[in-house]
Protein backbone atom coordinates (compact mmCIF):
# COMPACT_ATOMS: atom_id res chain seq x y z
CA UNK A 1 0.00 0.00 0.00
CA UNK A 2 1.11 3.50 -0.79
CA UNK A 3 -0.24 6.36 1.39
CA UNK A 4 0.31 9.94 0.32
CA UNK A 5 0.36 13.19 2.24
CA UNK A 6 -3.18 13.99 1.22
CA UNK A 7 -4.37 10.70 2.72
CA UNK A 8 -2.48 11.51 5.89
CA UNK A 9 -4.16 14.92 6.14
CA UNK A 10 -7.58 13.50 5.40
CA UNK A 11 -7.56 10.49 7.72
CA UNK A 12 -5.02 11.48 10.33
CA UNK A 13 -2.83 8.37 9.89
CA UNK A 14 0.77 8.90 8.85
CA UNK A 15 2.19 6.78 6.07
CA UNK A 16 4.07 4.79 8.71
CA UNK A 17 0.80 4.13 10.62
CA UNK A 18 -0.98 3.06 7.48
CA UNK A 19 1.50 0.92 5.61
CA UNK A 20 1.13 -2.79 6.13
CA UNK A 21 -2.42 -2.44 7.42
CA UNK A 22 -5.53 -3.38 5.54
CA UNK A 23 -7.22 -0.23 4.34
CA UNK A 24 -10.57 -1.72 5.38
CA UNK A 25 -9.57 -2.06 9.01
CA UNK A 26 -8.14 1.46 9.04
CA UNK A 27 -10.75 3.78 7.58
CA UNK A 28 -13.96 1.79 7.10
CA UNK A 29 -16.28 2.45 10.04
CA UNK A 30 -16.98 -0.76 11.99
CA UNK A 31 -20.22 -2.39 10.96
CA UNK A 32 -20.34 -0.33 7.77
CA UNK A 33 -21.83 -2.25 4.89
CA UNK A 34 -20.16 -1.03 1.76
CA UNK A 35 -19.94 -3.39 -1.05
CA UNK A 36 -16.24 -2.73 -1.27
CA UNK A 37 -15.50 -5.94 -3.10
CA UNK A 38 -17.98 -5.12 -5.85
CA UNK A 39 -16.53 -1.66 -6.45
CA UNK A 40 -13.02 -3.08 -6.56
CA UNK A 41 -13.96 -5.84 -8.95
CA UNK A 42 -15.71 -3.25 -11.09
CA UNK A 43 -12.54 -1.19 -11.09
CA UNK A 44 -10.48 -4.22 -12.11
CA UNK A 45 -12.77 -5.19 -14.96
CA UNK A 46 -13.81 -1.80 -16.30
CA UNK A 47 -10.81 0.14 -15.08
CA UNK A 48 -12.80 2.59 -12.87
CA UNK A 49 -15.49 2.79 -10.19
CA UNK A 50 -16.70 5.50 -7.87
CA UNK A 51 -19.07 5.84 -4.87
CA UNK A 52 -19.76 8.04 -1.90
CA UNK A 53 -19.47 6.71 1.63
CA UNK A 54 -18.64 7.44 5.23
CA UNK A 55 -15.07 7.00 6.40
CA UNK A 56 -13.43 6.89 9.77
CA UNK A 57 -10.60 9.21 10.79
CA UNK A 58 -7.88 8.27 13.24
CA UNK A 59 -9.47 10.49 15.93
CA UNK A 60 -12.70 8.49 15.66
CA UNK A 61 -14.68 11.12 13.75
CA UNK A 62 -16.55 10.32 10.58
CA UNK A 63 -16.26 12.13 7.27
CA UNK A 64 -17.97 11.64 3.95
CA UNK A 65 -15.78 10.94 0.98
CA UNK A 66 -16.19 10.20 -2.66
CA UNK A 67 -14.06 7.17 -3.39
CA UNK A 68 -12.64 6.61 -6.85
CA UNK A 69 -10.98 3.30 -7.67
CA UNK A 70 -8.74 3.25 -10.71
CA UNK A 71 -6.95 0.11 -11.88
CA UNK A 72 -3.30 0.46 -12.83
CA UNK A 73 -1.99 -2.12 -15.32
CA UNK A 74 1.45 -3.57 -15.77
CA UNK A 75 3.27 -3.92 -19.12
CA UNK A 76 1.37 -7.09 -19.95
CA UNK A 77 -1.99 -5.44 -19.32
CA UNK A 78 -2.63 -7.17 -16.00
CA UNK A 79 -4.05 -5.10 -13.22
CA UNK A 80 -1.16 -4.45 -10.88
CA UNK A 81 -2.83 -2.37 -8.18
CA UNK A 82 -5.79 -0.13 -7.56
CA UNK A 83 -5.33 3.59 -7.17
CA UNK A 84 -7.86 4.78 -4.62
CA UNK A 85 -8.62 8.48 -4.41
CA UNK A 86 -10.75 9.81 -1.60
CA UNK A 87 -12.16 13.28 -1.73
CA UNK A 88 -13.60 14.81 1.41
CA UNK A 89 -17.18 15.80 0.60
CA UNK A 90 -18.36 16.11 4.19
CA UNK A 91 -19.35 19.72 3.84
CA UNK A 92 -21.12 19.07 0.58
CA UNK A 93 -22.94 16.15 2.15
CA UNK A 94 -24.05 18.38 5.03
CA UNK A 95 -25.43 20.90 2.60
CA UNK A 96 -27.26 18.21 0.69
CA UNK A 97 -28.70 16.67 3.88
CA UNK A 98 -29.64 20.14 5.11
CA UNK A 99 -31.50 20.89 1.91
CA UNK A 100 -33.30 17.55 2.16
CA UNK A 101 -34.52 17.94 5.75
CA UNK A 102 -35.18 21.67 5.37
CA UNK A 103 -37.76 21.02 2.69
CA UNK A 104 -39.32 18.07 4.45
CA UNK A 105 -39.26 18.97 8.15
CA UNK A 106 -38.52 22.65 8.78
CA UNK A 107 -42.16 23.79 9.00
CA UNK A 108 -43.08 20.89 11.22
CA UNK A 109 -40.13 21.42 13.58
CA UNK A 110 -40.68 25.17 13.86
CA UNK A 111 -44.11 24.45 15.29
CA UNK A 112 -42.93 22.39 18.27
CA UNK A 113 -42.03 24.04 21.57
CA UNK A 114 -38.86 21.97 21.91
CA UNK A 115 -35.47 22.81 20.50
CA UNK A 116 -34.70 20.34 17.73
CA UNK A 117 -31.29 19.56 16.29
CA UNK A 118 -30.68 17.15 13.46
CA UNK A 119 -27.25 15.80 12.72
CA UNK A 120 -25.93 13.35 10.17
CA UNK A 121 -23.51 10.48 10.72
CA UNK A 122 -20.51 12.78 10.79
CA UNK A 123 -22.03 14.58 13.78
CA UNK A 124 -22.56 17.77 11.81
CA UNK A 125 -25.71 19.75 12.28
CA UNK A 126 -27.96 19.69 9.22
CA UNK A 127 -30.92 21.40 10.84
CA UNK A 128 -31.52 23.49 13.95
CA UNK A 129 -34.97 24.95 14.47
CA UNK A 130 -35.22 28.52 15.70
CA UNK A 131 -36.08 27.31 19.20
CA UNK A 132 -32.71 25.51 19.27
CA UNK A 133 -30.88 28.56 17.96
CA UNK A 134 -32.49 30.75 20.58
CA UNK A 135 -31.87 28.20 23.36
CA UNK A 136 -28.15 28.02 22.61
CA UNK A 137 -27.79 31.71 21.67
CA UNK A 138 -26.88 31.39 17.98
CA UNK A 139 -27.86 33.45 14.94
CA UNK A 140 -30.16 32.11 12.31
CA UNK A 141 -28.36 29.40 10.32
CA UNK A 142 -25.16 29.78 12.30
CA UNK A 143 -25.14 26.20 13.57
CA UNK A 144 -25.48 24.56 10.19
CA UNK A 145 -22.51 22.33 9.38
CA UNK A 146 -20.88 22.62 12.79
CA UNK A 147 -20.23 19.54 14.91
CA UNK A 148 -22.99 18.99 17.51
CA UNK A 149 -20.26 18.97 20.16
CA UNK A 150 -20.12 22.79 20.06
CA UNK A 151 -23.37 22.65 22.05
CA UNK A 152 -21.72 20.64 24.83
CA UNK A 153 -19.45 21.78 27.66
CA UNK A 154 -15.93 20.75 26.63
CA UNK A 155 -15.64 18.15 29.41
CA UNK A 156 -18.32 16.04 27.71
CA UNK A 157 -17.13 16.36 24.11
CA UNK A 158 -14.70 13.44 23.89
CA UNK A 159 -17.20 10.98 25.31
CA UNK A 160 -19.94 12.32 23.12
CA UNK A 161 -18.11 11.55 19.87
CA UNK A 162 -17.80 7.91 20.91
CA UNK A 163 -21.48 7.74 21.98
CA UNK A 164 -22.59 9.36 18.78
CA UNK A 165 -20.69 6.85 16.63
CA UNK A 166 -22.18 4.06 18.76
CA UNK A 167 -25.68 5.45 18.26
CA UNK A 168 -25.50 5.05 14.49
CA UNK A 169 -24.53 1.42 15.03
CA UNK A 170 -27.85 0.81 16.83
CA UNK A 171 -30.17 3.72 16.18
CA UNK A 172 -33.39 3.72 18.21
CA UNK A 173 -35.56 6.23 19.97
CA UNK A 174 -34.43 6.81 23.52
CA UNK A 175 -33.62 9.49 26.01
CA UNK A 176 -29.99 10.45 26.26
CA UNK A 177 -27.97 9.60 29.33
CA UNK A 178 -30.92 8.38 31.39
CA UNK A 179 -30.18 9.09 35.04
CA UNK A 180 -27.26 11.36 34.19
CA UNK A 181 -27.04 15.10 34.56
CA UNK A 182 -26.74 16.56 31.08
CA UNK A 183 -25.74 20.12 30.28
CA UNK A 184 -25.91 22.29 27.23
CA UNK A 185 -23.40 25.04 26.35
CA UNK A 186 -24.58 28.41 25.04
CA UNK A 187 -22.56 30.43 22.55
CA UNK A 188 -21.68 32.85 25.34
CA UNK A 189 -20.07 30.00 27.31
CA UNK A 190 -22.79 29.62 29.93
CA UNK A 191 -24.20 26.18 30.76
CA UNK A 192 -27.72 24.98 31.51
CA UNK A 193 -29.22 21.60 32.45
CA UNK A 194 -30.99 19.79 29.62
CA UNK A 195 -33.07 16.75 28.91
CA UNK A 196 -32.51 15.19 25.51
CA UNK A 197 -34.34 12.52 23.59
CA UNK A 198 -32.90 10.97 20.47
CA UNK A 199 -34.58 9.35 17.52
CA UNK A 200 -33.18 8.08 14.24
CA UNK A 201 -34.58 9.44 11.02
CA UNK A 202 -34.19 7.46 7.80
CA UNK A 203 -33.74 9.68 4.76
CA UNK A 204 -32.63 9.20 1.18
CA UNK A 205 -29.29 10.60 2.23
CA UNK A 206 -28.79 8.02 5.00
CA UNK A 207 -29.64 7.87 8.69
CA UNK A 208 -29.89 11.16 10.56
CA UNK A 209 -30.35 11.61 14.27
CA UNK A 210 -32.92 14.01 15.61
CA UNK A 211 -32.51 15.31 19.15
CA UNK A 212 -35.23 17.15 21.02
CA UNK A 213 -33.63 19.29 23.70
CA UNK A 214 -35.42 20.79 26.64
CA UNK A 215 -34.04 23.37 29.04
CA UNK A 216 -34.81 22.00 32.51
CA UNK A 217 -33.33 24.83 34.57
CA UNK A 218 -36.75 25.69 35.94
CA UNK A 219 -37.65 22.09 36.70
CA UNK A 220 -34.26 21.48 38.32
CA UNK A 221 -34.83 24.54 40.48
CA UNK A 222 -38.19 23.23 41.59
CA UNK A 223 -36.80 19.75 42.14
CA UNK A 224 -34.01 20.95 44.37
CA UNK A 225 -36.36 23.28 46.22
CA UNK A 226 -38.71 20.34 46.77
CA UNK A 227 -35.85 18.15 47.86
CA UNK A 228 -34.72 20.73 50.39
CA UNK A 229 -38.28 21.12 51.58
CA UNK A 230 -38.58 17.36 51.99
CA UNK A 231 -35.39 17.14 54.01
CA UNK A 232 -36.68 19.97 56.15
CA UNK A 233 -40.05 18.26 56.63
CA UNK A 234 -38.41 14.97 57.43
CA UNK A 235 -36.28 16.69 60.05
CA UNK A 236 -39.29 18.46 61.53
CA UNK A 237 -41.17 15.18 61.60
CA UNK A 238 -38.34 13.44 63.42
CA UNK A 239 -38.16 16.29 65.89
CA UNK A 240 -41.90 15.93 66.45
CA UNK A 241 -41.50 12.18 67.06
CA UNK A 242 -38.68 12.74 69.52
CA UNK A 243 -40.66 15.44 71.25
CA UNK A 244 -43.75 13.25 71.58
CA UNK A 245 -41.73 10.27 72.77
CA UNK A 246 -39.99 12.24 75.47
CA UNK A 247 -43.14 14.14 76.39
CA UNK A 248 -45.04 10.88 76.76
CA UNK A 249 -42.36 9.65 79.10
CA UNK A 250 -42.29 12.90 81.04
CA UNK A 251 -46.08 13.00 81.31
CA UNK A 252 -46.27 9.50 82.64
CA UNK A 253 -43.91 10.02 85.56
CA UNK A 254 -46.12 12.45 87.54
CA UNK A 255 -49.20 10.52 86.46
CA UNK A 256 -47.78 7.43 88.11
CA UNK A 257 -47.66 9.40 91.35
CA UNK A 258 -51.28 10.51 90.94
CA UNK A 259 -52.56 7.03 90.14
CA UNK A 260 -50.36 5.35 92.73
CA UNK A 261 -51.38 7.55 95.65
CA UNK A 262 -55.05 7.57 94.66
CA UNK A 263 -55.01 3.79 94.49
CA UNK A 264 -53.23 3.50 97.82
CA UNK A 265 -55.67 5.89 99.47
CA UNK A 266 -58.81 4.38 97.98
CA UNK A 267 -57.69 0.96 99.19
CA UNK A 268 -57.92 2.52 102.66
CA UNK A 269 -54.32 1.64 103.56
CA UNK A 270 -53.48 4.85 105.41
CA UNK A 271 -56.87 4.92 107.15
CA UNK A 272 -60.63 4.52 106.71
CA UNK A 273 -62.51 6.68 104.16
CA UNK A 274 -66.10 7.82 104.01
CA UNK A 275 -68.18 7.06 100.90
CA UNK A 276 -67.75 10.45 99.23
CA UNK A 277 -63.99 10.33 99.70
CA UNK A 278 -63.96 6.86 98.21
CA UNK A 279 -66.07 8.02 95.26
CA UNK A 280 -63.87 11.03 94.51
CA UNK A 281 -60.73 8.93 94.74
CA UNK A 282 -62.35 6.54 92.28
CA UNK A 283 -62.92 9.51 89.93
CA UNK A 284 -59.29 10.58 90.24
CA UNK A 285 -58.20 7.03 89.48
CA UNK A 286 -60.44 6.70 86.43
CA UNK A 287 -59.34 10.04 85.02
CA UNK A 288 -55.73 9.21 85.71
CA UNK A 289 -55.99 5.79 84.06
CA UNK A 290 -57.75 7.30 81.05
CA UNK A 291 -54.99 9.86 80.67
CA UNK A 292 -52.37 7.14 81.00
CA UNK A 293 -54.12 5.12 78.31
CA UNK A 294 -54.11 8.12 75.99
CA UNK A 295 -50.43 8.75 76.57
CA UNK A 296 -49.59 5.09 76.01
CA UNK A 297 -51.55 5.04 72.73
CA UNK A 298 -49.79 8.19 71.62
CA UNK A 299 -46.38 6.77 72.44
CA UNK A 300 -47.28 3.59 70.55
CA UNK A 301 -48.39 5.55 67.50
CA UNK A 302 -45.23 7.61 67.50
CA UNK A 303 -43.09 4.50 67.86
CA UNK A 304 -44.86 2.74 65.01
CA UNK A 305 -44.64 5.82 62.82
CA UNK A 306 -40.94 6.08 63.49
CA UNK A 307 -40.56 2.38 62.60
CA UNK A 308 -39.31 1.57 66.07
CA UNK A 309 -41.73 -1.25 66.86
CA UNK A 310 -40.55 -4.81 66.38
CA UNK A 311 -43.10 -7.57 66.60
CA UNK A 312 -42.30 -10.31 69.09
CA UNK A 313 -43.86 -13.32 67.42
CA UNK A 314 -45.03 -16.28 69.47
CA UNK A 315 -47.32 -19.26 69.03
CA UNK A 316 -50.44 -18.93 71.15
CA UNK A 317 -54.02 -20.08 71.40
CA UNK A 318 -56.39 -17.65 69.73
CA UNK A 319 -59.32 -18.67 71.91
CA UNK A 320 -57.24 -18.14 75.02
CA UNK A 321 -56.14 -14.66 73.90
CA UNK A 322 -59.74 -13.74 73.06
CA UNK A 323 -60.84 -15.02 76.45
CA UNK A 324 -58.19 -12.90 78.17
CA UNK A 325 -59.32 -9.75 76.34
CA UNK A 326 -62.98 -10.48 77.09
CA UNK A 327 -62.08 -10.81 80.76
CA UNK A 328 -60.42 -7.39 80.58
CA UNK A 329 -63.55 -5.68 79.22
CA UNK A 330 -65.93 -7.77 81.31
CA UNK A 331 -66.62 -5.07 83.95
CA UNK A 332 -67.68 -2.59 81.23
CA UNK A 333 -69.89 -5.21 79.54
CA UNK A 334 -71.53 -6.16 82.82
CA UNK A 335 -72.16 -2.54 83.79
CA UNK A 336 -74.10 -2.01 80.54
CA UNK A 337 -75.80 -5.39 80.60
CA UNK A 338 -74.21 -6.42 77.30
CA UNK A 339 -73.44 -10.03 76.46
CA UNK A 340 -70.32 -10.68 74.40
CA UNK A 341 -70.95 -13.60 72.12
CA UNK A 342 -67.75 -15.31 70.93
CA UNK A 343 -67.69 -17.90 68.12
CA UNK A 344 -64.55 -19.44 66.71
CA UNK A 345 -64.64 -21.63 63.62
CA UNK A 346 -63.68 -25.24 64.30
CA UNK A 347 -60.08 -26.04 63.53
CA UNK A 348 -58.71 -22.56 64.22
CA UNK A 349 -56.74 -22.40 67.40
CA UNK A 350 -53.02 -21.78 67.41
CA UNK A 351 -51.62 -18.77 65.60
CA UNK A 352 -48.19 -17.15 65.44
CA UNK A 353 -48.43 -13.40 65.95
CA UNK A 354 -47.32 -10.77 68.44
CA UNK A 355 -49.68 -11.76 71.24
CA UNK A 356 -49.78 -8.49 73.23
CA UNK A 357 -50.29 -6.55 69.97
CA UNK A 358 -53.04 -8.92 68.84
CA UNK A 359 -54.76 -8.48 72.19
CA UNK A 360 -54.40 -4.72 71.83
CA UNK A 361 -56.14 -4.86 68.42
CA UNK A 362 -59.03 -6.90 69.81
CA UNK A 363 -59.19 -4.84 73.00
CA UNK A 364 -59.50 -1.59 71.04
CA UNK A 365 -62.24 -2.95 68.77
CA UNK A 366 -64.09 -4.60 71.61
CA UNK A 367 -64.00 -1.65 73.96
CA UNK A 368 -65.20 0.59 71.09
CA UNK A 369 -68.07 -1.81 70.41
CA UNK A 370 -69.05 -1.78 74.07
CA UNK A 371 -68.69 2.00 74.29
CA UNK A 372 -70.93 2.68 71.31
CA UNK A 373 -73.61 0.12 72.10
CA UNK A 374 -76.61 0.95 74.27
CA UNK A 375 -77.45 -0.97 77.42
CA UNK A 376 -78.61 -4.53 76.83
CA UNK A 377 -77.27 -4.41 73.28
CA UNK A 378 -75.31 -7.17 71.56
CA UNK A 379 -71.62 -7.44 70.82
CA UNK A 380 -70.06 -10.35 68.95
CA UNK A 381 -66.59 -11.64 68.25
CA UNK A 382 -66.36 -14.07 65.32
CA UNK A 383 -63.33 -15.86 63.96
CA UNK A 384 -63.47 -17.59 60.58
CA UNK A 385 -60.78 -18.87 58.26
CA UNK A 386 -59.83 -17.06 55.06
CA UNK A 387 -57.91 -18.59 52.16
CA UNK A 388 -54.18 -17.98 51.95
CA UNK A 389 -53.51 -19.18 55.50
CA UNK A 390 -55.31 -16.27 57.11
CA UNK A 391 -58.23 -15.69 59.44
CA UNK A 392 -60.89 -13.04 59.82
CA UNK A 393 -61.70 -11.52 63.19
CA UNK A 394 -65.02 -9.69 63.20
CA UNK A 395 -66.18 -7.51 66.08
CA UNK A 396 -69.81 -6.54 65.59
CA UNK A 397 -72.29 -4.53 67.60
CA UNK A 398 -75.83 -3.19 67.28
CA UNK A 399 -74.89 0.22 68.62
CA UNK A 400 -75.11 3.73 67.18
CA UNK A 401 -73.21 2.87 63.98
CA UNK A 402 -71.26 5.22 61.77
CA UNK A 403 -72.44 7.55 58.99
CA UNK A 404 -71.14 6.56 55.55
CA UNK A 405 -69.39 9.92 55.08
CA UNK A 406 -67.46 9.43 58.33
CA UNK A 407 -66.07 5.98 57.56
CA UNK A 408 -63.10 7.34 55.58
CA UNK A 409 -61.82 9.38 58.55
CA UNK A 410 -62.31 6.61 61.02
CA UNK A 411 -58.77 5.26 61.05
CA UNK A 412 -57.08 8.67 61.22
CA UNK A 413 -55.48 10.02 64.39
CA UNK A 414 -57.66 12.25 66.57
CA UNK A 415 -60.74 11.87 64.37
CA UNK A 416 -63.42 11.05 66.83
CA UNK A 417 -66.56 11.50 64.87
CA UNK A 418 -69.11 13.81 66.38
CA UNK A 419 -67.57 16.43 68.52
CA UNK A 420 -68.97 15.54 71.87
CA UNK A 421 -68.80 11.78 71.39
CA UNK A 422 -65.45 11.93 73.07
CA UNK A 423 -66.95 13.46 76.16
CA UNK A 424 -69.90 11.09 76.06
CA UNK A 425 -67.99 7.89 75.49
CA UNK A 426 -64.53 8.70 76.74
CA UNK A 427 -62.58 7.62 73.67
CA UNK A 428 -59.11 8.86 72.95
CA UNK A 429 -59.48 9.32 69.20
CA UNK A 430 -56.27 7.33 68.83
CA UNK A 431 -57.54 3.80 69.26
CA UNK A 432 -58.56 3.02 65.68
CA UNK A 433 -55.55 4.76 64.14
CA UNK A 434 -53.32 2.69 66.38
CA UNK A 435 -55.31 -0.46 65.66
CA UNK A 436 -54.90 0.04 61.92
CA UNK A 437 -51.15 0.54 62.33
CA UNK A 438 -50.89 -2.64 64.43
CA UNK A 439 -52.81 -4.58 61.77
CA UNK A 440 -50.54 -3.13 59.07
CA UNK A 441 -47.49 -4.24 61.03
CA UNK A 442 -48.82 -7.79 60.90
CA UNK A 443 -49.32 -7.51 57.14
CA UNK A 444 -53.09 -7.63 57.65
CA UNK A 445 -56.11 -5.65 56.57
CA UNK A 446 -58.81 -3.85 58.48
CA UNK A 447 -62.18 -2.66 57.28
CA UNK A 448 -65.57 -1.63 58.53
CA UNK A 449 -69.18 -1.94 57.48
CA UNK A 450 -71.71 0.13 59.28
CA UNK A 451 -75.22 1.43 59.03
CA UNK A 452 -75.96 4.51 61.02
CA UNK A 453 -78.22 3.70 63.92
CA UNK A 454 -77.98 -0.06 63.39
CA UNK A 455 -74.46 -0.99 64.39
CA UNK A 456 -71.00 -1.66 63.04
CA UNK A 457 -68.90 -4.62 61.95
CA UNK A 458 -65.13 -4.20 62.14
CA UNK A 459 -63.27 -6.95 60.29
CA UNK A 460 -59.56 -7.66 60.60
CA UNK A 461 -57.78 -10.17 58.39
CA UNK A 462 -54.50 -11.50 59.75
CA UNK A 463 -52.12 -14.30 58.80
CA UNK A 464 -52.40 -17.45 60.92
CA UNK A 465 -48.64 -17.67 60.96
CA UNK A 466 -46.78 -14.43 60.59
CA UNK A 467 -43.36 -14.91 59.07
CA UNK A 468 -40.90 -13.06 61.26
CA UNK A 469 -37.99 -11.01 60.13
CA UNK A 470 -34.93 -13.05 61.03
CA UNK A 471 -33.28 -11.60 64.09
CA UNK B 1 -40.31 -7.41 115.45
CA UNK B 2 -37.16 -7.65 113.38
CA UNK B 3 -38.42 -6.07 110.12
CA UNK B 4 -36.38 -6.24 106.92
CA UNK B 5 -34.59 -3.03 106.15
CA UNK B 6 -35.12 -1.66 102.61
CA UNK B 7 -33.25 1.19 100.98
CA UNK B 8 -35.03 2.91 98.08
CA UNK B 9 -32.88 4.98 95.70
CA UNK B 10 -34.92 7.18 93.38
CA UNK B 11 -34.43 10.80 92.31
CA UNK B 12 -38.15 11.37 91.75
CA UNK B 13 -39.45 12.53 95.14
CA UNK B 14 -43.05 11.47 94.53
CA UNK B 15 -42.15 8.01 93.29
CA UNK B 16 -39.77 7.65 96.22
CA UNK B 17 -42.44 8.65 98.70
CA UNK B 18 -45.07 6.37 97.14
CA UNK B 19 -42.80 3.33 97.17
CA UNK B 20 -41.62 4.16 100.72
CA UNK B 21 -45.09 4.59 102.15
CA UNK B 22 -46.55 1.54 100.43
CA UNK B 23 -43.72 -0.60 101.81
CA UNK B 24 -43.80 1.09 105.23
CA UNK B 25 -47.46 0.11 105.49
CA UNK B 26 -46.35 -3.37 104.56
CA UNK B 27 -44.32 -3.40 107.76
CA UNK B 28 -40.80 -2.82 106.43
CA UNK B 29 -38.20 -0.46 107.77
CA UNK B 30 -37.57 2.04 104.95
CA UNK B 31 -34.54 4.18 104.13
CA UNK B 32 -34.52 6.77 101.36
CA UNK B 33 -31.84 8.18 99.08
CA UNK B 34 -32.11 10.33 95.98
CA UNK B 35 -28.70 9.59 94.48
CA UNK B 36 -25.82 7.11 94.60
CA UNK B 37 -23.67 9.25 96.87
CA UNK B 38 -26.20 9.61 99.68
CA UNK B 39 -27.19 5.94 99.22
CA UNK B 40 -23.56 4.91 99.73
CA UNK B 41 -23.46 6.71 103.09
CA UNK B 42 -26.69 5.08 104.24
CA UNK B 43 -25.43 1.63 103.18
CA UNK B 44 -22.25 2.10 105.23
CA UNK B 45 -24.09 3.10 108.38
CA UNK B 46 -27.34 1.11 108.16
CA UNK B 47 -26.62 -2.12 106.22
CA UNK B 48 -29.99 -2.63 104.38
CA UNK B 49 -31.17 -6.14 103.44
CA UNK B 50 -32.45 -5.02 100.08
CA UNK B 51 -32.00 -2.02 97.78
CA UNK B 52 -34.65 -0.85 95.29
CA UNK B 53 -32.55 0.91 92.68
CA UNK B 54 -33.88 3.34 90.10
CA UNK B 55 -31.83 2.98 86.94
CA UNK B 56 -31.92 6.59 85.76
CA UNK B 57 -30.23 8.39 88.62
CA UNK B 58 -28.56 11.77 88.24
CA UNK B 59 -24.78 11.62 88.60
CA UNK B 60 -23.75 7.99 88.89
CA UNK B 61 -26.51 5.91 87.29
CA UNK B 62 -28.14 2.99 89.09
CA UNK B 63 -26.47 0.28 87.03
CA UNK B 64 -22.95 1.62 87.59
CA UNK B 65 -23.71 1.94 91.29
CA UNK B 66 -24.97 -1.65 91.33
CA UNK B 67 -21.74 -2.88 89.72
CA UNK B 68 -19.71 -1.10 92.40
CA UNK B 69 -21.78 -2.57 95.25
CA UNK B 70 -21.62 -6.07 93.76
CA UNK B 71 -17.83 -5.79 93.37
CA UNK B 72 -17.35 -4.82 97.02
CA UNK B 73 -16.87 -7.69 99.48
CA UNK B 74 -18.68 -5.71 102.20
CA UNK B 75 -21.86 -5.05 100.18
CA UNK B 76 -22.17 -7.81 97.59
CA UNK B 77 -24.59 -9.83 99.76
CA UNK B 78 -27.21 -7.04 99.65
CA UNK B 79 -30.10 -7.93 97.33
CA UNK B 80 -30.49 -5.29 94.63
CA UNK B 81 -33.78 -4.98 92.72
CA UNK B 82 -33.82 -2.56 89.77
CA UNK B 83 -36.77 -0.25 89.20
CA UNK B 84 -37.08 -0.08 85.40
CA UNK B 85 -39.43 1.94 83.26
CA UNK B 86 -41.66 -0.53 81.43
CA UNK B 87 -41.41 1.57 78.26
CA UNK B 88 -37.67 1.17 78.07
CA UNK B 89 -37.00 -2.05 76.23
CA UNK B 90 -33.86 -3.88 77.25
CA UNK B 91 -33.59 -2.25 80.69
CA UNK B 92 -34.38 -5.59 82.33
CA UNK B 93 -31.51 -7.27 80.50
CA UNK B 94 -29.10 -4.46 81.33
CA UNK B 95 -30.15 -4.65 84.99
CA UNK B 96 -29.34 -8.37 85.14
CA UNK B 97 -26.01 -7.81 83.41
CA UNK B 98 -25.06 -5.15 85.94
CA UNK B 99 -25.59 -7.66 88.75
CA UNK B 100 -29.13 -6.85 89.90
CA UNK B 101 -30.91 -9.79 91.53
CA UNK B 102 -34.18 -8.84 89.89
CA UNK B 103 -36.25 -5.99 88.59
CA UNK B 104 -39.69 -4.46 89.08
CA UNK B 105 -41.18 -2.33 86.33
CA UNK B 106 -42.41 1.17 87.02
CA UNK B 107 -45.06 2.48 87.47
CA UNK B 108 -45.48 0.40 90.57
CA UNK B 109 -48.83 -1.21 91.28
CA UNK B 110 -49.49 -0.34 94.93
CA UNK B 111 -51.51 -3.54 95.39
CA UNK B 112 -48.85 -5.99 94.24
CA UNK B 113 -45.68 -4.04 95.06
CA UNK B 114 -45.16 -5.23 98.67
CA UNK B 115 -45.52 -8.87 97.65
CA UNK B 116 -43.17 -8.43 94.70
CA UNK B 117 -40.54 -6.93 96.98
CA UNK B 118 -41.06 -9.66 99.60
CA UNK B 119 -40.31 -12.26 96.92
CA UNK B 120 -36.77 -10.93 96.63
CA UNK B 121 -36.00 -10.76 100.33
CA UNK B 122 -33.58 -13.34 101.65
CA UNK B 123 -35.26 -15.90 103.92
CA UNK B 124 -34.16 -15.30 107.48
CA UNK B 125 -32.84 -18.00 109.69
Amino acid sequence: MYWNGGAERLFGYSSADALGNSIDSLIVPPGHVDDLGRYRREALTTGFSTFETARLRKDGSLIFTVVSNKAVYDAEGRAEFVLITQKDVTHLKVLRDAKLVESQYRDLLESTPDAIIMANQTGRIVLANSQAERLFGYERGELLGTLVEVLLPSRYRGGHVAHRSGYFGQPRTRSMGAGLELYGLRKDGSEFPVEISLSPLQTDGGTLVMSAIRDITYRKGIESALQEKNVELERANQAKDRFLASMSHELRTPLNGIIGFAEFLSDGKPGPLNDKQKEYLGDILNSGRHLLHLINDMLDLVKIQAGRVDLALERFSLSEAIYEVCTGVHPLAVSKGIDINVTIENGIDFVTLDKPRFKQILFNLLSNALKFTDEHGHVGVDVTSVDGGRFRLVVSDDGIGIRAEDIGRLFTEFEQLESGTSRRFGGTGLGLALTRKLVDLHGGEIGVESEFGKGSRFAVILPLVMKGIAT
Amino acid sequence: MNAARILIVDDNKTNLKLASDVLAFGGYEILNASDAESAQQIIETSRPDLILMDIGLPGMDGLTFTRLLKADEATRHIVIVALTASAMKGDDVRAREAGCDGYITKPIDTRTFPAAVAGYLPVRA
